[in-house]
């Protein structure tokens, strides 16, 4: 259980709140690449902690993201005509650049001033990857631009999607490093999933479920690492590692590309996910790329033209009962995505946390909790910068590896859960 | 037969803050009987400063090293107010015991404490305070029993860990 005044602390990421200016730390994604295919393309709604932007493609290529509302009289600029380098509000043709800066008023006299003393807040948006991140704190604490390796392999070896979260960031985010879960949830999608299945680790995940676990911090958040018996005399280990504030990955299976989650607040009752797919040392096949963009693995089958998935809420995620009893999904509800985010979103936008009955495997979540009110409490009573900011702490992997009993997983695996550019992922 | 749900908190549209109103509350009883052992002198420091916090059934032990004596009837155990007890006895009644070792001077003491809980069935935590090198032997010692190993440099986190589970 959490007390009621740190749940509200760790989930409210408004302007002006603890958790908020700590996510106001960092590079976090504000959308994906492809929402803004070209110069001058469509201008995108983008809502992030809890403030109403504007993502738009300028007619030079400039990404900017900037306050949804025209400062003439409150107009949405989502109306606005992208074009001659700026987004034009079409009430009354006040015309603003990537920065916010207004460049026109037409009602004012030409040459006139007025419109230099015209701004829009703006934030910073650079694609690195497949993503277009902003940082939306302190322009002089700006760190640099992230390093996550799912964003530095080459284009053909990853793949992001991404989709709407019906829930608090929070409690997406502790599915992310509760690997207690995977044995029941996602029990089917080991055997049947393309982008899982047929790895020798799954075995050992089928055979052996009830993981013992060990967390351990690391410079940018935690490792969590979850131990099953394997072959006589060694124990399988699944690593987990969590980036602060949202980055986690899944361990690997196989040769299978590896993937994990980013976790971006849009207001305190919803949230994105973001999902990668990556090989540090290979192409995606094309029937990997597909099997992502059909909705596999930890991707989710989205409704055409939205990044809402077509399973949601409003139809009980399309649950298939049968399906449950003939135990191709353990919850009846199809693909990773959907187990996850029909249960994180079934405990309400905001899961009162004073009810809880943790148990100690649960101990991930109960460390993370821990280290974000820390950070966020150190960072507005002491300016500390919390982990996570240096691009250094980026450089992280999931693993799954078999080690003999008496080896320490932190010790045995320094340098695979090293993100090493072109070196394979450890993984059985 | 499906059926199909008919009002809003009949499907799962009534995941919503109004719906969330209708959550029946009671009261949650404290369901773990929770031990406590402090297995160096390091860790008793940190079990004595924890013990007077808000528990309902949490008691707290400290161990001194006792080097070569690794059988379980043969571990004494102190409470925190310094009256003897059994290692048989504490683990009467519990269903949880958390384990908490700063050194390896508990390695032997964790070994024993560890399968002792796993014969009688009582999940066991280790919470291992430092950098995690000065106490190889200890973690290793716990690892077989220890459903959870929790390595940490911050000892507020055993503090948590006890408040988290209610005990
Ligand atoms: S078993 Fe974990 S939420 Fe129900
Ligand atoms: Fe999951």
């Amino acid at each position: 259980m959490l007390r009621q005044d740190i749940n509200e602390l760790l989930t409210q990421t408004g302007p002006g709140t603890p958790m908020g200016d700590l996510f106001r730390q960092y590079w976090i994604p504000a959308l994906l690449a492809e929402e803004l295919p070209e110069n001058d393309s469509p201008p995108v709604r983008v809502k992030l902690l809890s403030e109403r932007l504007i993502a738009f493609r300028d007619s030079d290529g400039r990404y900017g993201l900037i306050d949804e509302f025209c400062a003439h009289r409150g107009a949405s600029l989502w109306f606005g005509r992208n074009e001659g380098s700026g987004l034009r509000c079409p009430y009354h043709g006040w015309k603003y650049d990537v920065t916010g800066q207004c460049v026109e008023v037409p009602s004012e006299a030409d040459n006139s001033s007025f419109c230099e003393n015209v701004k829009l807040r703006a934030y910073p948006l650079v694609k690195v990857g497949d993503i277009l991140w902003t940082y939306m704190g302190d322009p002089a604490k700006r760190p640099d631009l992230p390093e996550y390796e799912f964003a530095h392999v080459p284009q053909e070896q990853t793949y992001t999607s991404k989709r709407w979260q019906q829930c608090n960031w929070l409690q997406a985010f502790e599915g992310g490093i509760d690997s207690s879960h995977v044995t029941f949830l996602h029990s089917g999608g080991l055997k049947s999933d393309p982008l899982f299945k047929g790895a020798k680790g799954n075995e050992y995940n089928m055979k052996d479920t009830k993981p013992f676990f060990e967390v351990a911090d690391s410079e940018g958040g935690l490792f969590v690492g979850a131990r099953r018996n394997a072959e006589e005399g060694t124990y399988y280990w699944r690593i987990t590692p969590w980036v602060m504030p949202a980055f986690t990955m899944v361990p690997p299976r196989g040769d299978h590309p590896v993937h994990g989650h980013f976790w971006v607040p849009i207001d305190d009752e919803n949230c994105w996910t973001y999902s990668f797919d990556y090989h540090p040392a290979r192409p995606l096949t094309a029937a990997e790329r597909q099997a992502m963009i059909d909705g596999h693995g930890v991707h989710s089958k989205n409704i055409p033209g939205t990044y809402r998935p077509v399973a949601n809420m409003d139809n009980d995620y399309l649950i298939d009962r049968e399906a449950q009893k003939r135990g191709e999904t353990y919850s009846g509800v199809a693909g990773i995505a959907m187990q996850d985010a029909s249960l994180q979103e079934s405990m309400g936008p905001i899961v009162d946390r004073t009810k809880e009955r943790l148990v100690p495997a649960d101990s991930g979540i109960i460390k993370a909790r821990q280290k974000l009110r820390k950070a966020a409490i150190a960072l507005r009573d002491e300016g500390v910068t919390p982990p996570g900011v240096d691009t250094a702490h980026h450089r992280v992997r999931s693993a799954a590896v078999v080690l003999p009993q008496a080896e320490s997983f932190l010790d045995s695996c320094r340098d695979a859960v090293k993100a090493t550019p072109g070196v394979p992922h450890s993984s059985v | 037969m499906a059926t199909l749900p008919m009002y809003a908190s009949e499907s799962a549209r009534a995941a919503s803050a109004s719906e969330s109103r209708y959550r029946i509350t009671v009261p949650i009883a404290p369901a773990r009987n929770a031990r406590v052992i402090a297995l160096d002198a390091r860790s008793a420091a940190v079990a004595r400063r924890i013990s007077d916090g808000p528990w309902a059934n949490a008691r707290f032990y400290t161990c001194e090293a006792t080097r070569g004596r690794r059988r379980a009837d043969e571990v004494l155990l102190h409470g925190i107010d310094g009256v003897p007890a059994a290692l048989d006895d504490m683990l009467r009644g519990t269903d949880v015991v958390v384990v908490i070792a700063t050194d390896d001077s508990g390695g032997a003491l964790a070994a024993a404490i560890g399968s002792a809980c796993s014969a009688r069935a009582i999940t066991t935590a280790g919470v291992v305070l430092g950098d995690g090198f000065e106490a190889d032997d200890a973690v290793a010692a716990l690892r077989p029993h220890a459903r959870v190993l929790l390595l940490s440099a911050d000892e507020s986190d055993a503090f948590e860990l006890l408040r988290a589970l209610r005990v």
